[in-house]
């Protein structure tokens, strides 16, 4: 191993940890440790939802489907994803308006569905699924850490993904407040080191008129010894995918990702209504120029490596160009950039998924339970790292590629919370029933749509939920004003307060001494 | 590569359209506490 990866590395590991200290520091209550209390200002909001965007899935899967399928990569993931994160300010605008939001998706849910319930099973239903997605989500992240940490130390990849606990317990100790940190330092590395790999392709391959001239007329297979590729193929728009496969791929990752939990509950820590919509525009603005180098460097790759050597997936392309044709700190930066994108999105899906189990489960299933503060943010932590060694555990034999993964976690998601949450945002009528009908349907549509193989899971999942939701919302009685007020109107009424307060308070002495102190209690 | 590219481009103005129109939203509204301030694009005063 070159110096200058040990000298890159090392400097990153200190910054890193160093971030996780100075951050660790602000966490004061269970709010702070899910959501950050509800009072991240501009900066730190978009640095975080650029490093959750930029994950493994994209520094890695999309150069690699690049590499694999040409230019319709662009619209499948690319622009899926842009639409995703452009049609969100416009449910951050309404998630964000509450005095008192949800700390949760979970809570959101109920808030929104049950709040009367003593025990919200669909909180729990939501959870579960939440659950799932998410350890699916961090596996990938673990996978892509592995490939690219045994590419810069030389370990075999079933070890070098244990190093990832050590970037876990750095990047988890302070819950949203060091995962938002870490997230934003995470971010300029990435953007400067994608940078440095994209001045590397195109200095190895003489500019992007000689990549969109090798990779217009490349028959080359995508691993050696396999079947030819058409000529020409890769700059068509529908690639090797056919249009139906492609818009199932763009609409799965457009609309599903819009309404994935994670991000709602990013909605939820802006300091107010319009941080959160800013947060959201700034952050496509910022993503541009990070997406602008991943598709030069994964068509270049093509120009300049035609063929993977066999037995490698396309998920290794970027280190592998990197290693070969950038200068070692040029490489170095790169590699480290992708690694970051890894950590940042990992420790923020793990985040979600410890805060699933204790808070949305166990809290829920215990509602009486004596809480002690400290000792419950203790156990989320404990929960994440727990979480964390089962991730890397389950990454030992990767089943499937990156990018294709986030699609069709986004694809169950969307299909299951797509109408619960954009009706639940902009329908008074949309009740309790409705909710139940579009979560069960729309998530065994899904699944049984993939199971049949069917083109489009996401469309099947979403119409079949469609419909569920219309019957069960015109066949029973409206949802009562607390439900639905917080997100209409500007004042709530009292009662809608007391009901924010009481589901809160159930979980958190924080809010009972908020309760103790509020005017008129 | 055109089409490929447009379906990008149209994401990015369409973010921006709907920022606009949403905080254009918030300012007609007042409601402070919703980041009302005055100012389109800024959520918060200075020194508040």
């Amino acid at each position: 191993m070159d110096i200058s990866y040990i000298v890159v590395f090392g400097l990153y590991v200190v910054f890193l940890a160093w971030t996780s200290w100075k951050s660790s520091k602000q966490v004061e209550s269970l709010s702070d440790f899910t959501t950050g209390g509800h009072r991240m200002g501009l900066l730190l909001g978009i640095g975080t939802s650029v490093a959750t965007w930029v994950s493994v899935a994209s520094v890695m899967g999309v150069p690699g489907f690049l590499y694999r399928t040409g230019i319709a990569a662009i619209i499948g993931w690319v622009a899926g994803w842009f639409l995703a994160t452009a049609i969100m300010p416009i449910l951050a605008y309404k998630v964000r308006r509450p005095e008192m939001p949800a700390r949760t998706f979970p809570e959101f849910i109920r808030m929104r569905y049950e709040p009367f319930q003593k025990v919200s099973y669909l909180q729990l239903i939501v959870a579960v699924l939440m659950f799932v997605g998410y350890f699916i989500f961090s596996h990938l992240q673990v996978v892509g850490f592995g490939i690219v940490f045994s590419t810069i130390t030389g370990i075999p990849y079933e070890w070098a993904i244990f190093g990832f606990l050590v970037f876990l317990i750095m990047t988890c100790t302070g819950g949203f407040w060091t995962v938002a940190a870490t997230d934003t330092f995470n971010s300029i590395l990435i953007l400067i080191g994608l940078a440095f790999g994209l001045g590397a392709v195109l200095a190895a391959t003489g500019g992007i008129g000689n990549i969109l001239d090798a990779v217009a007329v490349t028959t080359a297979p995508v691993n050696v010894g396999g079947p030819p590729m058409k000529a020409g193929i890769m700059l068509t728009p529908e690639g090797s995918f056919g249009w139906g496969a492609l818009m199932a791929i763009f609409m799965a990752n457009a609309l599903g990702a819009s309404v994935a939990p994670h991000w709602i509950a990013r909605f939820m820590a802006p300091k107010n209504t319009k941080a959160a919509v800013l947060q959201m525009m700034w952050t496509v603005i910022a993503l541009i120029p990070i997406f602008i180098c991943l598709i030069i460097i994964g068509l270049g790759a093509k120009a300049l490596m035609p063929s993977l050597p066999a037995g490698k997936t396309t998920d290794y392309i970027m280190p592998l160009i990197v290693q070969q044709y950038a200068p070692p700190f040029v490489g170095a930066m790169t590699l480290i950039a992708i690694m970051a994108a890894a950590v940042s999105t990992s420790n923020s899906m793990l985040l979600h998924c410890g805060t699933s189990i204790y808070y949305d489960i166990y809290r829920s299933l215990f509602p009486n339970r004596e809480i002690n503060e400290a000792k419950a943010t203790n156990h989320l932590r404990i929960s994440v790292f727990l979480l964390g060694i089962v991730a890397v555990l389950s990454a030992i034999k990767p089943p499937m590629l990156l990018a294709m993964g986030f699609t069709y976690v986004y694809g169950a998601f969307g299909a299951a919370f797509m109408w619960p949450v954009w009706f639940g945002l902009f329908w008074k009528r949309m009740n309790r029933a409705g909710a139940y009908a579009g979560i069960s349907v729309g998530t065994v549509g899904f699944i049984a749509a993939r199971v049949m193989n069917a083109t489009n899971p996401f469309v099947v999942g979403a119409a079949l939920s469609l419909v569920a939701v219309l019957i069960a919302v015109f066949t029973t009685s409206a949802p009562p004003k607390e439900a639905y007020e917080a997100y209409f109107e500007g004042e709530a009424s009292e009662s809608t307060k007391e009901v924010a307060r009481r589901i809160q308070q159930e979980s958190d002495e924080k809010a009972k001494e908020k309760v103790a102190l509020a005017p008129g209690k | 590569m055109a089409i490929a590219l447009a379906f990008w481009g149209g994401s990015i103005i369409f973010v921006i359209v709907v920022a606009l129109i949403l905080c254009n939203k918030i300012e007609a509204s007042g409601v402070k506490r919703w980041g009302a301030t005055g100012s389109l694009f800024s959520y918060e005063k200075k020194g508040a």
